[in-house]
């Protein structure tokens, strides 16, 4: 389900500038979306095989959830995805709760015992469901001292799983300069929007799409793996740009420290993007993105725009991504299955 | 008038995250007048940027017409807690959402059905 319409002014002016095509204004959501974000959560699964063991041996836990708006798995494992297994090897009896909540106050829980062969349990009833605290609420660091920006993260409004992304609904502070006018995409009642085509969406529209991003850091370089389209860009850590470097979708990127915040810096686009607020940019677009992990839990991000051919003035977008504690990686985005809406329009 | 936002405050869904963007605006549905369409499942295209339903419904006149429902992309379907195999050729499910405004047999769909009752996003 989708809302692309019924916002508060600034979302919905943010959704506009975006280039989607909002619907007339309306007092609610849709009716079907109304009622698909109250639709009750279920737990359809909550099994450990095997249910008994031998210390030392493992099980696997497996789960199956529709419609929640957060699970999590007590004790030890904490937020997980709607449907899952984990495979573990408990050193004591252990009671597993599987917590959902749904919307408005609704939870839902069950439970399953795993038991260990001549152990005492180590807990007599469920947890609570609040999820388990991480060994240690502080930045990770790497072997060298500096962050570990390692993680997968929120990104837009897609809050399954982790909070919400602070900063995604603020108004874009974009100036054009004078002439540059052509640069602002305009889109017509049958346009489908930016993201119709499948083609990568380039720096920092990238962090704008519903979907998780994830970060790769090495010592001599940062990876940064965005689920949408399968987009990657490799950032050497005091890399240089090459002189004359081809024009590519997402940019030639390297980055350096700032004390604890790591700085990217990206030329070398091609023209083929575009920029939040539905602006259209030169090849002289230049993005300066600062990463800092404030705790374990959160990054914050901000990125500068610069196109000396389009804008008055450089403008800065700001998040805080929450990370995804129920991802290990990203999953795979292939748009093989696209279609024309052009025909669909009506009359 | 009032804000979406104050709209899902009321219904206490403030904090949940539903997708202000999709890969595509649904001005080509008619998302303000929903229907609902019941069909027996031929396929299910378990794709990005959007996973297909393709049914067998019968129409006012009882001929059979293959509508195709457009549902949300892998992501979102996984986090309401769709897997590949929820529905299977055969099923009979019902689908609620917005009908093309050409009037061709394709809607898009916010909620189904599924062949024991329950519902689930889409």
């Amino acid at each position: 389900m989708r809302l692309s319409f019924i916002a508060p002014s600034v979302v919905v002016s943010a959704i506009s500038a975006l280039g989607q095509t909002p619907p007339a204004p309306a007092s609610s959501p849709a009716p079907s979306y109304a009622r698909a974000a109250l639709l009750p959560a279920r737990i359809e699964k909550f099994t450990a095989t095997p249910e008994s063991i031998q210390p030392g041996q493992s099980l696997t836990l497996s789960w199956a959830t529709e419609n929640p708006v957060s699970v999590n798995i007590d004790p030890a494992i904490g937020k997980v995805r709607p449907r899952g297994a984990k495979t573990l090897s408990p050193s004591a009896t252990t009671t597993y709760t599987l917590t959902v909540k749904g919307p408005k106050d609704q939870v839902v829980t069950q439970t399953v015992t795993v038991t260990v062969a001549g152990t005492v349990a180590v807990n007599l009833t469920p947890a609570s469901g609040t999820q388990a605290p991480p060994a240690s609420s502080a930045t990770p660091r790497m072997p060298d001292g500096k962050p570990n920006l390692t993680g997968v993260y929120n990104s837009s409004s897609f809050n399954f799983g982790g909070g919400a992304v602070r900063g995604q609904t603020d108004p874009v502070q974009a100036t054009l300069k004078p002439g540059a006018e052509k640069y602002k995409v305009v889109r017509g009642p049958t346009d489908a929007g930016v993201y119709a085509s499948c083609m990568p969406t380039g720096v920092p529209l990238a962090y704008f799409v519903p979907y998780q991003w994830e970060i790769v850091q090495g010592l001599d370089k940062v990876v940064i793996l965005y689920e949408y389209l399968h987009m990657f860009r490799v950032i050497p850590i005091n890399g240089a740009h090459p002189a004359d470097p081809d024009p590519t979708w997402m940019g030639d990127s390297v980055g350096h420290w700032d004390g604890d915040t790591l700085v990217v810096d990206t030329v070398g686009f091609n023209d083929r993007t575009e920029l939040p607020g539905a602006f259209r940019h030169s090849e002289a677009l230049h993005v300066t993105e600062r990463f800092h992990r404030t705790d374990f839990d959160r990054l914050q991000w901000d990125a500068t725009i610069e196109d000396p051919n389009v804008f008055a003035k450089p403008w800065t977008i700001t998040r805080t991504f929450p990370l995804r504690t129920d991802l290990d990686k990203v999953d795979e985005y292939v748009c093989e299955n696209n279609k024309d809406y052009k025909d669909l329009f009506g009359k | 008038m009032i804000s979406r936002r104050a709209f899902l405050a009321r219904l206490g869904l403030a904090g949940v995250g539903l997708p202000l963007l999709a890969h595509h605006g649904t001005g080509m549905y008619d998302m303000s007048h929903p229907v609902t369409v019941t069909g027996v499942v031929k396929r299910f295209e378990w794709t990005n940027p959007h996973a297909y339903i393709y049914m067998d419904v019968k129409d006012e006149k009882g001929n059979m017409v293959e509508w195709s429902v457009e549902m949300m992309a892998l992501n979102h379907l996984k986090s309401y807690g769709w897997a590949r195999n929820t529905v299977q050729p055969g099923d009979v499910i019902s689908c609620t959402g917005g009908a093309a405004k050409s009037g061709a047999p394709t809607m898009l769909s916010s909620i189904i059905k599924l062949s024991d009752g329950r519902e689930i996003k889409s």
